[in-house]
């Protein structure tokens, strides 16, 4: 029996390979303009916070010195990149005026914007170039694009470098939460029975207690803040909305047909937990994330704003605010940071709202 | 029913004692105490000699580990007595006496405020569904709804405060009293003072849950209005405004009655945050000030008052949806 085609004719004809659920909710998505113009902005600061020693800083990208190729700008990411050299000639962080009498010879490629996110550029630092201006001088200006705050460090500089933290509390807090939340909501759903009272009274619990109470008596907790520990406490106290869902979908789908299989196949809990429910939990529960970086973004930056932020050294958009607090004058340190933040929890809830639509079908059915 | 509520009841005490356990252990295992943070802090030389610090702290209960001076704690409050704050030398509960006035009032005229704006801009927005101007509200509203209150909160008062001074519309930076304003001030004079003040935290609490329940009814409307009773109504002859409000909205109004209940604790808490940014005296600004102090007693009163309402307002919520929706039973 080789029927290879003339058998079915009457079947319409195939069009293409069926797309698989992830490449139809994409295809959604990308229908969406606001939602797609989110994502763009969000990989936009993926980018600024990717390349933020190449657009704003005081240590070429990439220069020649006496002989040798070196890439200083590293050194922002971590202190320790800075190349030996430079210390041992006594650069002290300081590298036009350096570079030129040390080594005639060298050539330096410069970040865009000459400004330091840490300290004052000085006069003449870069030649022919005064200091920056401090206290309330600042004004935005052609040299310090949103201004300089009160001890004259450029806010476009800081901006630029609190990038990274704005993403990284996102990312590293909701990273957290999810695997937390999924966890727990996922062994109360399909477990059942005490588990699931024992799991549900702890979320519960956590639900309970406001989470600017939690997250204020934590952060007294620890000994030495950093931004780390925020991201942490922030993971550890946001999970709950997540374990719900999750809880809500490992309950839906335990007992529906393809688990039996699977079960009478012979896979165990495990294998049914992660290979076969959780792929098609994934989705719901990817949207309550997406809104909870934005409320992780909300969190981290009212926490700098209220005085509990990392310590100076590291940057945050909040802590630009809550510079400003003091200096209502300089309406520069509110306005850029404040947008900064706003646009970016605007992005996050808004690619949320349009993962939601694009992969929930009781949304379509009611749009329809 | 009755068996219900005692179930609840019965779930929401063990719930309360992890929650206040949690965080009195919390509480007590943050680095400083309450005599050592008050006293040293602002001034070393009002440091208290070691032995003056051990009888205070047997005063306290400060020297016996968390667990078992958590124990003595939950007693006193079954009993009714919160304790007395050590850092301000009152009774916790004549401290949230007087700053639960001023939470209500704001709190309370920022979710009116919410309400009476939300309803008939939800209302529009189903009625003109779909148009250019509902878009643009509808975007409007999300827009608000991401914006950070604290960036808000700035913002205002660099326009009201700052831009605006020496004007007629110039608006009080923080607090909640001019200069003044004394006893003897008429309650005419000193109501339209703190009105004044109240302006810009009541903008500032209510523009968030604004946009979030204009949202929420709007979502509610594009539900019912596929519904086939407004089909019904519509068919036997009743107005646009006479479906839409008195067949459709009245059944929104279900999931809308619950969430009154569910703000039940942010009516009494206060936000912190606001409350921080406008030197509001208040509940959240206690709960802030008690977490720099270290004051355990303040701390634990206002958990426990926190967890008390958020229970209660769980509590509240089922029932109503229960009452005013009979499909619903609370078994």
């Amino acid at each position: 029996m080789t029927s290879d085609e003339p058998s079915n004719e009457s079947r319409p004809p195939r069009q293409q390979a069926a797309r698989g659920f992830w490449s139809e909710a994409w295809q959604r998505f990308r229908s969406r303009k606001l939602s797609m113009a989110a994502l763009g902005f969000v990989l936009f600061l993926v980018l600024v916070a990717t390349f933020a020693p190449a657009i704003a800083g005081t240590k070429p990208v990439i220069c020649r010195y006496k002989g040798t190729i070196y890439v200083p700008c590293l050194a922002y990411f971590d202190r320790t990149f800075e190349p030996v050299i430079f210390a041992k000639d006594r650069f002290r962080g300081t590298y036009p005026a350096n570079l030129a009498e040390k080594d005639p010879e060298s050539w330096a490629i410069w970040p865009l914007v000459f400004q330091d996110p840490y300290r004052s550029v000085r006069d003449n630092e870069w030649p022919g170039e005064p200091a920056n201006p401090a206290r309330d001088q600042g004004t935005p200006s052609r040299r310090n694009l949103f201004g300089t705050d009160q001890y004259g460090v450029d806010v476009f500089a800081k901006m630029v470098h609190g990038t990274t933290v704005a993403l990284l509390v996102g990312f590293v807090s909701m990273g957290l939460a999810g695997t937390i939340g999924i966890t727990i909501g996922a062994t109360a759903g399909y477990f059942g029975g005490w588990v699931d009272m024992l799991a549900s009274r702890l979320i519960e619990v956590v639900m309970c207690i406001p989470t600017l109470v939690l997250i204020l008596a934590l952060v007294a907790f620890v000994d030495k803040p950093s931004i780390w520990k925020t991201m942490a406490i922030i993971g550890l106290t946001g999970w709950t909305g997540i374990a719900r869902l999750a809880r809500a979908e490992f309950l839906r789908l335990r007992s529906s047909e393809f688990v039996m299989a699977a079960r009478a196949a012979g896979a165990g809990p495990l294998r049914i937990m992660l290979r076969h429910i959780l792929p098609n939990a994934l989705a719901p529960v990817l949207v309550p994330i997406t809104f909870g970086i934005a409320s992780a973004i909300l969190i981290e930056s009212s926490l700098s704003f209220l005085g509990f932020g990392p310590p100076p050294p590291s940057v945050s958009w909040g802590s630009l605010l809550n510079d400003a607090r003091s200096n209502l004058q300089m309406w520069w340190l509110v306005v850029f940071p404040g947008v900064a933040i706003f646009l970016t929890v605007l992005s996050y809830n808004l690619v949320g709202e349009g993962l939601q639509e694009a992969t929930d079908p009781r949304l379509r059915e009611a749009r329809k | 029913m009755v068996s219900y509520l005692i179930r609840r009841m019965a779930l929401a005490v063990v719930t309360l004692l992890m929650i206040t356990g949690i965080v009195y252990g919390l509480a007590r295992s943050m680095p400083g105490t309450p005599l050592t943070i008050a006293m040293g802090e602002s001034d070393p030389s009002r440091k208290l000699n070691p032995a003056d610090i051990e009888r205070m702290k047997k005063a306290y209960g400060l020297d016996k580990p968390w667990y078992s001076a958590y124990f003595v704690w939950a007693g006193n409050v079954v009993r009714g007595d919160l304790g007395r704050s050590i850092s301000r030398k009152q009774p916790v509960a004549t401290l949230i006496g007087e700053r639960i006035g001023p939470t209500l009032a704001l709190s309370g005229s920022a979710l009116l405020l919410t309400w009476l704006v939300s309803i008939p801009l939800g209302l529009y927005a189903s009625a003109r569904s779909g148009a250019v101007d509902e878009r643009v509200v509808s975007f409007g509203l999300y827009v608000l709804y991401s914006f950070p209150t604290f960036v808000a909160a700035l913002f205002l008062q660099i326009i009201f405060a700052v831009w605006l001074r020496d004007t007629a519309w110039e608006l009080p930076l923080f607090g909640m009293r001019g200069d003044g304003i004394t006893d003897e001030t008429s309650w005419f004079a000193s109501t339209a003072d703190m009105a004044r003040h109240a302006v810009l935290p009541v903008i500032c609490q209510s523009y968030v849950s604004l946009a979030w329940y204009s949202r929420f009814i709007h979502a509610n409307m594009q539900e019912v209005v596929r519904q086939d009773y407004i089909r019904t109504a519509k068919a036997k002859g009743a107005g646009p405004w006479r479906v839409l409000v008195h067949h459709g909205f009245r059944n929104t109004l279900i999931p809308l009655v619950t969430l009154l209940g569910l703000s039940l604790p942010a009516l009494l808490g206060g936000s912190v945050i606001i409350e921080q940014i406008f030197t509001w005296p208040g509940m959240g600004r206690l709960f802030f000030e008690s977490i720099r102090e270290r004051d355990y007693p303040t701390i634990m009163g206002l958990t426990f008052m926190f967890s008390v309402l958020t229970l209660a307002g769980q509590l509240v919520a089922d029932m109503l949806y229960a009452w005013v929706d009979p499909r619903v039973s609370v078994e």
